[in-house]
């Protein structure tokens, strides 16, 4: 993993670990190692997905996983990450609702390391906090900053939200698609960018949130 | 073919170029190759890519296009003369020249979508 890249991988571990501090309501104990731990899980499940997509098997390349720049798939990633979350809750739909702000938060912090990155930019604009490349004299937009922001508003929104089951984690994910699917016309892409699996995100959170009347919680108590 | 036969070759180029330097021993180059293919599919008639195969033997990095499909054109510098010229460091490195040869920028190391397709548009607004 090259310096930019681990930089911003710290701001999103700084920024969610910070987000577990302002919103811990019904957190489960080391609920910032959780959040790491699956984070990284999602990392690798998305380097592989990744690959596996550009037709390389890491079977038979597992050198390669550790080429993160190379591509991490993120839908691979979210699921991965949830996946590895849930099992370390051992399956307490209540945590997953009481990570949501702190993951979006951290999602943010992902996106605004662009700034350590210098990766910010997407397409061409003219507007006036639009900013070019080093020498070049193209304007364009922030789009990575504008997911950061985007992402941030969610996290505060979802954390007013009640603890119905299911409700913040699903409105959380769906609002996370959301803000993908909004800026990708604003992104610079070679393969259109992967829309299908940011509107599936937004059925599947949506879905959640309005089937949340139906799961009942099982514990409330924190997991030990 | 040497780095004045390379030059001399951007010199008559009429459209930008990206120029890609890889190796089939180098592991990000896997990495970058089906990125380069999607760029050389999306961007081909506009934009001139050509593959540097650097400290490489003919057989290996034949193996390494066959994998990958890369089908825009590739040259063999043994020496790495031509990336030396341009002050390029290490494995993998992708130039962007303006038509006739100038150079715009350099990407030193591993370049992902988002940095290739922002140095290819970048290219498409000097030249449009």
């Amino acid at each position: 993993m090259e310096f930019t890249l681990l930089w911003a991988a710290l701001t999103a571990a700084a920024v969610g670990w910070l987000g577990t501090r302002i919103w811990p309501e019904g957190l489960p104990d080391h609920p910032a190692d959780r959040l790491l731990g699956a984070g990284a899980i999602g990392l690798l499940a998305g380097r592989i997905t990744a690959m596996i997509a550009q037709g390389t098997n890491p079977l038979l390349h597992p050198g390669d996983i550790l080429v993160v720049r190379g591509g991490v798939h993120s839908s691979g990633a979210t699921i991965g990450a949830l996946v590895a979350y849930m099992w370390s809750v051992r399956g307490e739909l209540r945590c997953l609702d009481a990570i949501t702000p702190a993951a979006l938060l951290a999602l943010a912090g992902w996106h605004g390391g662009c700034l350590w990155r210098g990766a910010c930019l997407g397409t061409t604009s003219d507007l006036p906090w639009a900013f070019a490349e080093p020498g070049s004299v193209v304007s364009r937009h922030p789009v990575e900053l504008y997911v950061a922001l985007a992402l941030t508003l969610a996290a505060w929104a979802v954390a007013r939200l009640s603890f119905r089951p299911l409700l913040r984690s699903g409105l959380g994910l769906a609002a996370a698609g959301m803000v993908r699917l909004l800026t990708e016309p604003l992104r610079l892409s070679l393969t259109g960018g992967p829309t299908g699996w940011h509107i599936a995100a937004i059925t599947v959170g949506l879905v959640a949130a309005l089937a949340a009347p139906w799961f009942v919680t099982t514990r409330a108590s924190p997991v030990t | 073919m040497t780095a004045d036969e390379f030059e001399a070759k951007l010199a008559a180029l009429d459209r930008p170029a990206v120029v890609n330097v890889w190796a089939s021993w180098c592991i990000p180059c896997r990495s970058e190759a089906p990125l380069l293919n999607a760029a050389f599919e999306a961007h081909g008639t506009e934009i001139e890519f050509i593959g540097v195969d650097v400290q490489d033997n003919q057989p290996d990095a034949k193996a390494f296009l066959a994998e990958f499909g890369l089908g825009f054109e590739h040259v063999f510098d043994r020496n790495r003369s031509i990336p030396n010229r341009l002050a390029g460091f290490g494995t993998p490195i992708t130039f962007f020249f303006a038509s006739g040869g100038e150079l715009v920028s350099t990407h030193n190391g591993i370049i992902d979508e988002r940095g290739l397709a922002l140095g290819i548009d970048e290219l498409l607004h000097l030249d449009p």
